[in-house]
């Protein structure tokens, strides 16, 4: 088994893992330092782990309902441990968003489960929901959490900060790093109409561990997320933003939507990453 | 508003999207649960629903490559799987098990749902039938039939288009796509393993050979043909069957009977 090592000093750079990451790892095999796994992928199909005799692993998740109301199980909590104790996970990067919340109709019904994450409330309530599951959360891990930005595709009831703040205000109110994904930024201000070059530079990127780079597109009126697509040049722009102020520890490329994303596109973007790395 | 209800309301109508529509339609439902309505931006929470059916279907891509990057570049993708998530959602079943099952059940709902007036759902609709047809057959290693009647050799899956789907395919690929390049033109496509499921080939047929092929059924005798298609047409249908047997996309079972000649 291969694993990362969390202060190797360098820059790594690696892919999400996809239907094309095997084959594109066994022929390319100096290209990529890591595949980050999502747990939920690991534990259905556990095969999938295979890939760390060949490269290291990153585990993401999407399983504990960091900005919820309402923790995850046991069970989930105790997968998550033994996933990150197997692949020895610098850290483990999980969404600033719910994926479980309350019933609506009878207080005695099963929560309500989503498979996909959401973009919480951004108000001072979900700071201190943030600040308290996290306390409890991170009890259980040795590698630390850090905590990814969601994609603002709608305003949310009740929201008081602007994405920038929300994020500003869970790092200082926790003190956890984040895992900055450029594309959900960029559709968040794209979405609420903000510069995001500007708004980029009102984050706190000193606490930047880890880099999300994927594509988009606007469809039915909103920008959305699509790791079938290559990220658009201002992705590369914001990256550049972010290294000014800060070195990552890693780089991801997000592209494993799609078994035809083209080998030829994730050369360029891992050599254009390797680039604004070196500047 | 309280956090822990706008996530319950949010979640509710994101893993149900009828209960959007029902919102809709009658927003004090919502104050019922002590919000506002007008807080909600529903459109916007159904489009995320359709976000998250389009991400569940991921798993289609490698068998319909075109379908999903046309949906892509008309900027149908979440308009369709939004409704496809209500669909499903107001029939109270969940998404089918195995690639295959998806597939079928999404060209089932767009036989329904798309608006064949609409030129860019008329060029969906020949497409993700021109790959669903060539994955099916794929799938298939067919077995030789001995029969005394016309049969396929093989299997075949017909469709008519409104446009050719290769076009359509080759003009994807080109670094823009406009759905105005694409010419109108009834096509008439016979999809055809003849045995080896590596080798599909893909005939282009005539209003009588389609129509020929879609009636042989491995049960009806060439006099059947003759006798359902009026005995006037007689040459002409010797001539088609003759055609088709020499592709070798059916076998006659036996010699044209004399009237036939």
């Amino acid at each position: 088994m291969k694993y990362i090592t969390a202060n190797s000093g360098t820059v790594a750079v690696g892919l999400a893992f996809g239907p094309v990451v095997p084959e594109f790892v066994t022929a390319n095999p100096d290209l990529i330092d890591y595949v980050e796994i999502p747990f939920e992928q690991l534990r259905h199909a556990p095969e999938t782990g295979v890939i760390q005799e060949t490269v290291p692993v990153i585990l993401h998740c999407a399983s504990m309902s960091v900005a919820g109301f309402v923790p995850p199980d046991q069970r989930t909590l105790k997968a998550i441990e033994r996933a990150a104790a197997r692949t020895k996970t610098p850290w483990i990067g999980e969404h600033l968003a719910f994926i479980t919340a309350d019933p609506i109709e009878d207080d005695d019904a099963k929560p309500t489960s989503l498979t996909y994450t959401a973009c919480p409330q951004m108000s001072e309530e979900t700071v201190e929901r943030v600040a308290i599951n996290l306390a409890s959360l991170q009890q259980h891990f040795d590698a630390p959490l850090i905590l990814e930005n969601s994609p603002q595709y709608f305003e949310v009831p009740g929201s008081s900060l602007s994405m920038a703040d929300f994020v500003t205000a869970v790092v200082e109110r926790c003190g956890v790093s984040l895992l900055l994904d450029l594309t959900h930024f960029l559709i968040s201000m794209l979405n609420t109409k903000k510069d995001p070059l500007s708004e980029i530079e009102r984050l706190p990127l000193e606490k930047v561990v880890e880099v999300h780079i994927s594509g988009l597109n606007v469809q039915s009126g909103i920008a959305w997320d699509d790791h079938a697509s290559p990220a658009p040049p201002v992705v590369f722009d914001l990256l550049e933003r972010v290294v000014k102020r800060v070195r990552p520890k890693a780089v991801t490329l997000e592209y494993n939507w799609s078994p035809q994303f083209p080998e030829s596109i994730l050369i360029k973007h891992i050599d254009r990453v390797n680039e604004i790395m070196r500047c | 508003m309280l956090a822990r209800r706008v996530h319950a309301i949010m979640a509710a109508g994101l893993e149900n999207p009828e209960l959007l529509a029902r919102w809709q339609q009658k927003p004090d439902l919502l104050r019922a649960y002590g919000v506002d309505p007008a807080a909600f931006d529903l459109d916007a929470i159904r489009k995320f629903a359709g976000l998250s059916a389009k991400v569940k279907h991921n798993g289609l891509r490698s068998e319909l490559p075109l379908t999903f990057h046309f949906l892509n570049v008309s900027g149908l993708e979440i308009e369709i799987f939004g409704a496809y998530a209500l669909h499903k959602a107001r029939a109270g079943t969940r998404y089918a098990p195995t690639t295959g099952e998806r597939i079928v059940e999404l060209v089932d709902f767009l036989r329904d749902w798309l608006d064949f007036g609409k030129r860019e759902h008329s060029q969906l609709w020949d497409l993700i039938r021109h790959e669903t047809a060539l994955a099916q057959l794929q799938k298939l290693t067919p077995s030789s039939k001995k029969c005394r009647v016309p049969h396929i050799v093989g299997e075949i899956i017909l469709h008519e288009m409104k446009s050719d789907p290769r076009v359509i395919g080759k003009l994807l690929r080109e670094k823009s796509f406009d759905h105005e390049r694409v010419p109108r033109c009834v096509t008439r496509l016979g999809y055809w393993n003849a045995g080896d499921p590596d080798e599909i080939s893909i005939i282009d047929l005539d209003e009588l050979g389609f129509n020929l092929l879609s009636l042989v059924d491995g049960k009806r005798s060439l006099t059947d043909f003759n006798r359902l298609l009026g005995r006037g047409i007689s040459k002409k249908l010797n001539d088609a069957f003759a055609e088709l047997a020499s592709v070798g996309v059916i076998s006659l079972g036996g010699p044209l009977p004399r009237s036939f000649n």
